[in-house]
Order: structure tokens, then C-alpha cells, then sequence
């Protein structure tokens, strides 16, 4: 009961927020202007992801929204197209959700997948006919895979460190409505 | 309870979903705006991109420092080696310096004979990289001079030695270096003791393709190439690097600005640089070079 305070929820909104931010930050680094030979993973993807399939309360749309566009405008990328695609994303993996809750974590690792793979494939479409260039499909399947396989990490880590955890059937939240 | 739950189930569902398609028609939109409208849209960027920045400055600068210093510290296992090399490369380089300098002497002799001026024009100032571009996918980095200090965009950067970009978007107090290994580069150049003119193309990998080349037989691995001042892009005869060939034959450049350690850049007061104002500008030029032109015999073939 102590989880659903509405509190907890605003501290965790922030958090999530402040951990994207940390992550830009990192990103942003000087530290290598070399080409890169691989692409890394996307961990501010997997970091919505992971914490809408858990608490979809603490990852509003509206903050998904904030946090990728600013992602888009600091990374150089078309601004708004990757943020309204993952919005989409996230929405509808809310939605499923909440409709199938017992799943093991290989089914909702599969979905992610496969949801990512929908929005990547999209978003190099509409960049395809509106003739914007984009980078190889090279590195974009690298960092799709990369994402994929760091998703579980940032799931383990998201769990353990800051205690973002499915609610179990039972749990109600703070106005003692069923999540 | 239960029935409670539904109502407010029922009164939020909506509002969601309403919030939900208010955001996605604002995303797409600011999107579609960005693709009809956008050096508009690239401005909008590099403000916030020059108001998030300095914000983020303070803590980049000694995060950036310590791992540099945690890279130098893994460097000092080969410290031996290191050391042997530089020994040889120093009596290597004594040598040429003392060409250096008569060349240098011999150089000034003619100059003064010749009564030279040397470009007043040709002038720079020096930023800080501050972030590079975040993404595998574009090669570029914010230097900590902007329109404050009198950037334009599309001015030439350097660092000590050889050119490393062009600067598009200006901020206050930044302003974003497209490098030349990004794929959207371009950078006209003439190859030097051959005179061969190419093209410089950025394809995302550490040494640029050499596009649009006249005659590939008349170049040599290891030609100097600089640009050429074609299209009023770049002032010419900025050093570039040196031609190579890849395992599969293409002709590629080394550059020769050192890549692995940008950290100060020159940019390079061109005055004489055509701006870009409107989406078209750089492709049509200001007046349509149509009455010296002799008539073309059909006007619409092709």
C-alpha cells in the first residue's frame, strides 16, 4: 500500500524524466567523434518500454512525449516523427497490457520486439518518401538488435535499483482503484 | 467499490485518449512543419539546443575530462612502446623540421620579393566542442561559439591542421559543426598536383569517398587535397588530407584533422560565404544567369 501513494507516483514521474535526461547527458558526451562501427543500444527506448509494461503510471503519455521529443531535437533527428511514433508505441502497449496480465517476461520481451521493429520500420518509411536521408539500414538494425538485447538489463535494473516492479492483482492504488 | 472504479474508468478513458491524439497531431505536425519549412525548424532546434546546452556544460566538461584521463591511464601499459616510437619519430621529424625552416626562410624571401599580402579576410576564432552529436546515425558536434561572438552559418572549422567541418546552426551561444564524415556533406576540392576537382562525400565512416572525379588514373595514393572554393562554399585551399585507396579500390580520404581528439576548432571568417536564407537558396542561384546564356534550342527537353 505504501507503493501507491501519490507521492511515490510524482517522485517516480521525476525520476523517470531524470534518468532520460542522464542518459541524453551521456549520449551527448564529447568523448569519441570517430564514425562509429556499430550502433549501440537505444537505452532511452528500452527505458519507456520497460517502465509503461510496469507502471504505466509513472510513464504519462505527456512525459514520453516531453522527454523523446527533446531526444529528437538534441540527437539531430527529424523532430517529432520518432516521438509520435514511440508515443504510439508505448500507448498501445499500455493498452494491451493492461487487457493480458499474465504473461511471462519472454512473451513481453517478444512484444517489445516486435512493436520496436513496427515503429523503426515506419519511421524509415516515412523518411524513405519524404526523401529525408537517413543512415544505413546497417546501423539501423544494429541498434535495433543492440536495443532489443539490452531491454532485459534495463528491465533487472529498473527493478532492482529503483523498484519498478508489475503490480501483483491484488494492489490498488492510492483512490483504491484496481490498476 | 467496483462500481466507482468503472465511472472513473469511464471519465478518464476519454481525457486520455483525447490528450493522446492533442500529442500526436502536435509531434506530426512540428514534423511536417520541419520538413516543408526547415532552416525555420533547424533555428527553432539550435535555440533550444543553446538554451539546454550550458545547462547540461558544467557537469559534460569534468565527465569528459575524467574519462579522457581514465583513457590516458589505460594508455601508459604500452608506455614503453610508445616511447620507442616517438624516439624514431622525433629524429624523423628533426630532420624535417630543419627543412621546415629553410623552406620557411626561402618562402618569406619570395613572398617579400613579390610584395604578398596575405588574406586579410582569413581570420578565426577558436570554441570549445562542447557535445558531439549523440546518435550513431549523424556526425557533428556544438562548439561554444555562436552568433554571440559572430558566427554565420556555413563558415569554414578547423582544427590545428586540416578542416574539419562546416558550421550549420547557430545558436546564442553555440553553433553545431557538421563534420565531414557526416552523409549529408559535401565539400567541393581539387586534388593537388594533379588538379583533379571532386567532390568530398560523407558516408558515416571514418575516411570520406572521393565523388565526381574527372580522371582516377591522374591520382595517386597519397596526393594532397584541399578545397577548392567551388560554389563560394569554403575559401580555397584549405588543407583536407590525403587521398588513400580501400581494400576495394575507391579512392577515399585520409583526413587530416585528427578526428579521435577534437577539441578546440577554428572557425574561419569568410565574409565572403553566400548565406542560406530560404529552403531553395543554396540550389538556385540569386539571379537566373539567363541573358548571357545563347538560347537553349528546346526549352523543355527532359
Amino acid at each position: 500500500m505504501a507503493e501507491a501513494r501519490p507521492a511515490r507516483i510524482w517522485v517516480m514521474r521525476a525520476a523517470f524524466i531524470g534518468i532520460a535526461l542522464l542518459v541524453m547527458f551521456y549520449r551527448l558526451l564529447p568523448l569519441d567523434m570517430m564514425p562509429p562501427r556499430f550502433a549501440g543500444p537505444d537505452v532511452l527506448v528500452a527505458l519507456c518500454f520497460a517502465w509503461a509494461l510496469r507502471r504505466p503510471d509513472y510513464v504519462p503519455a505527456l512525459s514520453i512525449a516531453g522527454v523523446m521529443l527533446l531526444a529528437d531535437i538534441l540527437f539531430q533527428r527529424p523532430p517529432g516523427l520518432w516521438a509520435a511514433l514511440m508515443l504510439l508505441a508505448v500507448e498501445f502497449l499500455k493498452s494491451r497490457d493492461r487487457r493480458d496480465r499474465e504473461t511471462t517476461f519472454l512473451m513481453e520481451w517478444l512484444r517489445v520486439a516486435i512493436v520496436l521493429l513496427a515503429i523503426t520500420i515506419a519511421y524509415r518509411l516515412v523518411l524513405a518518401l519524404l526523401i529525408v536521408p537517413t543512415g544505413t539500414a546497417f546501423l539501423t538494425l544494429m541498434r535495433y538488435a543492440t536495443t532489443i538485447a539490452a531491454y532485459p538489463l534495463v528491465v533487472i535494473l529498473s527493478q532492482g535499483l529503483l523498484g519498478v516492479r508489475r503490480m501483483a492483482p491484488g494492489d490498488f492504488d492510492h483512490a483504491g482503484r484496481s490498476l | 467499490m467496483a462500481k466507482h472504479g468503472t465511472n472513473s474508468e469511464d471519465y478518464a478513458g476519454p481525457l486520455k485518449r483525447l490528450l493522446l491524439a492533442v500529442l500526436l497531431l502536435c509531434l506530426i505536425g512540428l514534423f511536417i512543419f520541419w520538413r516543408i519549412d526547415s532552416p525555420r525548424a533547424e533555428r527553432f532546434r539550435a535555440q533550444i539546443v543553446d538554451t539546454v546546452m550550458p545547462g547540461f556544460d558544467w557537469a559534460m566538461a569534468p565527465v569528459t575530462g575524467a574519462v579522457r584521463i581514465l583513457r590516458d591511464f589505460q594508455s601508459y601499459q604500452r608506455i614503453y612502446d610508445q616511447n620507442q616510437e616517438l624516439r624514431r619519430e622525433l629524429r624523423r621529424m628533426t630532420a624535417w623540421k630543419e627543412a621546415a625552416l629553410q623552406l620557411e626562410q626561402e618562402n618569406a624571401r619570395l613572398r617579400d620579393l613579390n610584395n604578398v599580402r596575405l588574406d586579410p579576410r582569413l581570420t578565426y576564432i577558436t570554441g570549445v566542442v562542447l557535445a558531439d552529436s549523440g546518435s550513431p546515425f549523424r556526425q557533428s558536434v556544438l562548439i561554444n561559439v555562436g552568433s554571440r561572438d559572430g558566427i554565420v552559418d556555413g563558415w569554414a572549422t578547423m582544427d590545428g591542421i586540416g578542416l574539419v567541418g562546416r558550421i550549420s546552426g547557430v545558436g546564442a551561444n553555440t553553433s553545431r559543426v557538421i563534420l565531414l564524415t557526416d552523409a549529408t556533406s559535401r565539400i567541393p576540392a581539387i586534388i593537388q598536383p594533379s588538379g583533379q576537382r571532386a567532390l568530398i562525400t560523407g558516408d558515416n565512416s571514418a575516411a570520406p569517398p572521393i565523388d565526381f572525379l574527372e580522371d582516377p588514373d591522374q591520382v595517386r595514393p597519397g596526393d594532397r587535397i584541399v578545397t577548392s572554393g567551388d560554389g563560394e562554399v569554403f575559401p580555397p585551399g584549405l588543407l583536407i588530407g590525403q587521398v588513400a585507396e580501400d581494400p576495394g579500390g575507391r579512392l577515399r580520404v585520409r583526413l587530416a584533422a585528427d578526428y579521435e581528439r577534437l577539441e578546440f576548432l577554428r572557425v574561419l571568417r569568410d565574409h565572403g560565404a553566400r548565406r542560406v536564407g530560404s529552403p531553395s537558396a543554396l540550389i538556385l542561384p540569386a539571379t537566373p544567369p539567363a541573358i548571357e546564356m545563347p538560347p537553349a534550342p528546346v526549352p523543355g527537353d527532359g
